[in-house]
């Protein structure tokens, strides 16, 4: 029985810790496409974070400095779309599919030089007397700074965004930007931010991914990370509070990926590894269900993106 | 504050929508500005707002010539405006839609900074509590019925320290009672000492509660009379002027068309769509005639017309034309030949925006297209409706978004009316049209009813259903609750069981395309 | 004013009226692109005008590096037909990638049961079994948004890793060949399951299916009643299904037909490039597939030669990876700037005719 328990519960930890990423990347988006906009250039800004963070850190030794280093990527690539989406009038989703080709294609060149480099990574809290915390002190000892920055933000997201008038304003250019504006109220300046933000917040992923939970460099290393995140915004209702246990959907798949080999079930990796896809796959139907019914949460704005049926 | 409007003219092309108007609104009075659709009314008001600028003419305010080149300036100056198109946000709640529109909210937005009294900062909710003291904060504003919406409205601008407030038809959406409600409530702010401007066309609202009445007619002014000064008869004389040779809107008598046996059955209809839902519905059409549906926009109308022409997938229940089944649950909805379907928002609903007008008019015929169509017979055919309906500019090569609103709704009723069809479902066929317009599409429509079509017509406008409908039944929450002969019911019968009286049922859920409305649309 | 006055325009207003032209937009972008691409060289220390040049010549310079253009073009050509059928009924589908590797998986398939089997019958038996392949994983977004109305970018952009990792297992599992030792793989296809090639060269087949496609596809779409109704669902499914027009048949329609041809390229890959199935069969065609098919604007004969453009591009990158040392990535970068200088400009050259 107590087996069974630590199995779970390590499980539980293990999904937090792959989930982190992808909970970032979720924030921001949702913070994203509260504004009206779209963005699928995630994936490429979580690239050029982990990529940027990475090779910061392997020559600094310093994985706070790539971690910063990566914030900094995420956002200058997202300034790409801002001027696309914002500045052009381009479609969105063409847009960010650009950027994800561009975050592909600049993190592989530039990261050649580093694959294949150690780094110094972050220590995680066992030994700051967490880890003796009974029972539940080895696994929580297991995490680390970036998995704890990122459940704290999700509080802090929530308060801005339902308690500020900043977080009013932000919300309401989601829901109609052409009723905002008449309002007197511009909603460049709130798209930019949340575009901005959206940034910020898939660099930080990708530093999470690259610099602490693999500790490791190799290019497209992300894998589709971003898009799941894309994803799971829906799944998560376009609700801070909802996005920690939609991405633990992407977490827990990849934990069980690792874990069913461990206790030794035969069945090929490869197809283990499809299910952080199709899990999230799944249960995004399963949403789309709730959003064709009707409320769903998803901001007015975004209904020419989505529903076009 | 007292305003006058000098020999104000606004021209769009070649359209003259305001000519040489001079008008003064004084302090703590409601002026009714009075007039058909399309007489100018609104634009004169949108100039007073700063939505657009007076081609000619000067405004004044307080003696002094002043320039509103914006809806801004026009609010620090103390004039505000509320539209027929709320700019609500119906995901947000009451509260939130009263700090977007409030000029100092606070940065921290916790309810209980406003809803505590000790605490409260700011007079934000003052005004609600005053006009709808049952409405909580908190309420979405998406749950709140079209009354409230208006007052949610009303309090934006109040809100506002505006002294001077257009309504611009402010009843049209309204039951009879909550009219009523209303006018109590323009009688009360203006007794506060602020200004009303009324923009309307029914003769209620003026005998109701204006202190003054102005008539416009094409743009232009004239005359401005003291309410007890004129009667209904002279007034509606003054609006419509000589009405030269426009002949009456016939429809088939009642008689007649009572005796037939019935052509269309509705049977147990239910379906549902997002929030929507209808449920319960029989009904039967004869042949001619021509059956009103009444009620409170948000009620069930779009779906109830989605699902008699097949576009919604029907729950329960069936439609039976001439003993045939048209649509039935056990079946997937598909449109079909028997049908005509003038939707509401026809720019939204009813053509293709992107493709020329030729193109959407063949639409109504596609399924007889050969596979790869000839267009000269279609271009010819759509010549005729752009000729026969007076649509403007009369050229098949556009496309259908190049069209004004009220051009595009004469090519759809042009295009839906062209073939003979057994049951026609129209949906505010006459919204946004001027009066002649409005007129000539009542005739088309209802000449069709002579020839034999069953006609089911939605519409919020209860005067004219009392005029032409042969029989009215009113909808609400996705049922009908009742039906009504208009040559004996009474008007307020019909507008209780438009609202309901019981307190303990939920407001009902507006469709999406009041979403829309209040949304995007623009 | 009559009409020799209007006619003898100064020249300055001549001028005026050939920038406002058709063609002004599509020269301002090849402008900015190379001085994009020159400005990339740069800064990566190279020579920027030779390497350039060195790239043009890498793609067209002569008869053997054509050929490899069109070879990377075929791919291409049938990834964007993939996605810009969809596009005509204003779905974005992001899932030529996963078609691609499934019409492969399929083929593949049906290689190696019928492998015994005479050209004349295994031949057209994989063909059919890549369009299925390809099919089905266009049918399967389909089904998820007409059913359950899954919005259908995402969730092809999901399957696509779903489709690639569905290769990778069998390659690695059941349909490994053990003999191959460092990188695993099917065994070689029978000669009867190799795609006609020509001239001596690595152009093949399905070249020719994508320029067949492409003007069938052409005037369907732009003459037949078929392709008006896409037109009319695309612009308003509404009073589409009204005139009695399924968008959710011709969802099903669009993503089958994009899906299996997707699927031919997938085939042709693996027969006549690879000879074989095996891990990274493809990478990439899919999103530089979407990149053409939106450079033409969804126009099915303005497709083909972008196509080839982008093929060269492709092929030079290849070369250059060779002769320059010019990382292999530097041509998604490439491809990602010639993107962006698209949508922006497109997108700034519509707002100012709007305005």
């Amino acid at each position: 029985m107590e087996m069974i328990i630590i199995e779970v519960l390590s499980l539980l930890f293990a999904a937090l810790r792959s989930a982190t990423p992808v909970l970032a990347v979720v924030l921001g988006e949702i913070m994203t496409q509260r504004s009206g906009v779209i963005n699928l250039g995630v994936e490429g800004q979580m690239l050029m974070g982990a990529m940027t963070g990475f090779a910061v850190t392997a020559i600094t030794g310093d994985p706070w400095l790539g971690v910063v280093a990566a914030c900094g990527a995420g956002i200058l690539l997202s300034l790409v779309h801002v001027v696309l989406v914002l500045g052009c009038g381009a479609n969105q989703i063409a847009s960010g599919i650009a950027v994800m080709i561009l975050g592909g294609g600049l993190s592989a060149y530039y990261g050649i030089p580093f694959v294949g480099e150690k780094i110094n990574s972050f220590d995680s809290f066992g030994g700051s007397g967490i880890g003796s915390i009974p029972l539940i002190g080895r696994f929580l000892g297991a995490t680390t700074p970036t998995v704890l920055l990122t459940l704290i933000s999700i509080p802090v997201i929530s308060l801005f965004l339902y308690r500020t008038r900043s977080g009013l304003h932000w919300r309401s250019v989601g829901e109609s930007s052409e009723i905002t504006r008449n309002l007197g109220h511009s909603p460049v300046p709130y798209q930019f931010a949340a575009i901005v933000f959206g940034g910020l917040m898939s660099g930080f992923a990708g530093a999470a991914l690259a610099v602490d939970y693999t500790s490791n460099w190799v290019e497209h290393m992300t894998a589709g990370r971003g898009l799941v995140a894309v994803g799971l915004v829906i799944v998560a209702r376009w609700n801070p509070w909802y996005a920690l246990p939609a991405a633990l959907l992407f977490g827990v798949s990849e934990a069980l990926n690792l874990r069913l080999q461990s206790w030794g079930v035969d069945v090929s990796q490869y197809l283990l590894a499809t299910l952080p896809y199709l899990i999230p796959l799944v249960v995004l139907m399963l949403s789309f269900r709730g959003l064709k019914a009707g409320g769903g949460g998803m901001p007015m704005g975004l209904k020419a993106v989505f529903t076009n049926s | 504050m007292h305003i006058e409007l000098y020999n104000v003219s606004k021209r769009f092309g070649d359209i003259t929508a305001n000519d040489g108007v001079s008008l003064d609104i004084r302090e703590g009075e409601v002026v009714a500005l009075l007039g058909e659709n399309g007489a100018g009314k609104s634009t004169l008001m949108k100039m007073l707002f700063g939505l657009y600028p007076p081609d000619d003419g000067a405004i004044l305010v307080d003696g002094k010539e002043t320039s509103i080149h914006s809806p801004q300036k026009a609010m620090s100056l103390g004039i505000g405006m509320v539209f027929q198109q709320f700019s609500l946000i119906p995901a947000l709640s009451v509260l939130d839609n009263l700090l977007l529109a409030y000029p100092r909210a606070p940065f921290w937005t916790f309810r209980h900074l406003f809803e505590t009294s000790a605490a409260r900062s700011g007079q934000i909710l003052d005004y609600l509590h005053e006009l709808a003291p049952g409405l909580a904060p908190h309420t979405l504003v998406r749950d709140l019925s079209v009354g409230q919406r208006q007052l949610l409205e009303l309090i934006k601008v109040l809100n506002l320290n505006a002294r001077v407030l257009i309504l611009d038809e402010p009843t049209s959406v309204l039951p009879p009672q909550e009219a009523e409600r209303l006018w109590g409530m323009i009688r009360k702010l203006a007794e506060g000492g602020r200004s009303v401007v009324l923009i309307t066309h029914k003769m209620e609202d003026v005998m109701a509660c204006a202190d003054r009445v102005v008539v416009m007619r094409n743009g232009k002014l004239i005359n401005t009379l003291e309410r007890d000064d004129c009667t209904e008869v002279s007034l509606v004389q003054m609006m419509m002027g000589e009405r030269v040779d426009r002949a009456p809107v016939t429809t088939p008598p009642h008689d007649s068309v009572t005796r037939q046996p019935a052509k269309v059955l509705i049977r147990d209809l239910a379906a549902s769509q997002g929030l929507q839902s209808i449920r319960g519905i029989n009904l039967e059409l004869r042949p001619g005639e021509i059956l009103g549906i009444a009620g409170v926009s948000g009620n069930g109308q779009h779906l109830l017309a989605d699902a008699l022409v097949g576009l919604a997938r029907l729950s329960a229940g069936d439609v039976i034309i001439d003993g045939v089944t048209l649509q039935s649950a056990s079946r997937s909805p598909a449109s079909s030949g028997q049908v005509s379907y003038i939707p509401e928002q026809p720019a939204v609903n009813a053509v293709a925006a992107d493709l020329s007008l030729t193109v959407n008019v063949a639409l109504s015929h596609f399924r007889n297209l050969s596979f790869f169509p000839h267009w000269a017979p279609e271009k010819a055919t759509t010549e005729s409706i752009l000729e026969n309906y007076e649509v403007r500019p009369p050229n098949p090569d556009l496309k259908a978004g190049q069209l004004s609103g009220g051009n595009l709704q004469k090519l759809v009723v042009g295009r839906e009316l062209k073939d003979e069809k057994d049951l026609i479902v129209a949906a505010y066929p006459t919204m946004g049209l001027d009066a002649g317009a409005a007129h000539d599409i009542y005739q088309a429509l209802f000449r069709k009813a002579a020839e034999g079509a069953a006609i089911l017509w939605i519409s919020e406008d209860l005067d004219d259903l009392m005029e032409y409908a042969h029989r009215i039944a009113v909808i609400r929450g996705g049922e009908i609750a009742g039906i009504f002969d208009p040559r004996e019911a009474d008007r307020y019968d019909i507008g209780r069981a438009m609202t309901s009286q019981q307190s303990d049922e939920t407001p009902p859920t507006p469709d999406t395309n009041v979403e829309t409305r209040t949304g995007v649309s623009g | 004013m009559n009409q020799t006055t209007t006619a003898a325009t100064s020249p300055i207003t001549g001028l005026k009226r050939l920038l406002n032209g058709p063609w002004t937009p599509a020269a301002i972008m090849v402008l900015a692109f190379v001085a994009a691409s020159m400005a990339f060289f740069a800064i990566n220390g190279r020579e920027p005008v030779g390497l350039f040049f060195e790239m043009v010549r890498g793609g067209f310079g002569d008869g053997y590096s054509f050929s490899e253009t069109l070879v990377k073009t075929s791919p291409i050509l049938l990834t964007a037909l993939a996605i810009a059928l969809p596009a005509r009924l204003g779905l974005i589908s992001v899932g030529a990638e996963g078609q691609l590797y499934l019409g492969a998986l399929f083929g593949t398939g049906t290689v190696l049961l019928a492998f015994d089997q005479p050209g004349w019958l295994l031949m057209p038996l994989m063909l059919a079994g890549a369009m299925v392949g390809g099919a089905v994983w266009g049918i399967v977004p389909a089904l998820l948004k007409t059913r359950l109305g899954v919005n259908e970018t995402i969730s092809t952009l999901l399957l696509n890793y779903v489709g690639i990792l569905m290769v990778s297992f069998v390659v690695h599992g059941p349909w490994k060949n053990p003999n191959s030792l460092g990188w695993p793989s099917t065994v070689e296809f029978p000669e009867g399951a190799i795609l006609p090639t020509f001239f001596d060269t690595r152009v093949h087949m399905g070249l020719v299916f994508g320029i067949v496609a492409a003007m069938i596809l052409h005037v369907l779409v732009t003459r037949s009643r078929w392709g008006l109704g896409l037109q009319v669902s695309r612009s308003n499914p509404r009073v589409g299904a009204t005139a009695g027009i399924s968008y959710e048949k011709n969802v099903l329609l669009v993503m089958a037909i994009g899906g299996l041809l997707a699927g031919l390229a997938g085939i042709a890959e693996a027969s006549v490039i690879q000879n074989r199935l095996q891990d990274g069969l493809a990478t990439g065609y899919g999103l530089t597939g979407f990149l053409v098919a939106w450079l033409s604007g969804q126009h099915f004969l303005r497709i083909i030669p972008l196509s080839i453009l982008m093929g060269g591009l492709m092929a030079s990158a290849d070369s250059l990876q060779l002769y320059a040392q010019l990382p292999k990535a530097s041509a998604d970068i490439l491809q990602a700037v010639l993107f962006i200088i698209v949508l922006a400009v497109g997108g700034l050259w519509r707002r100012r005719t709007m305005a």
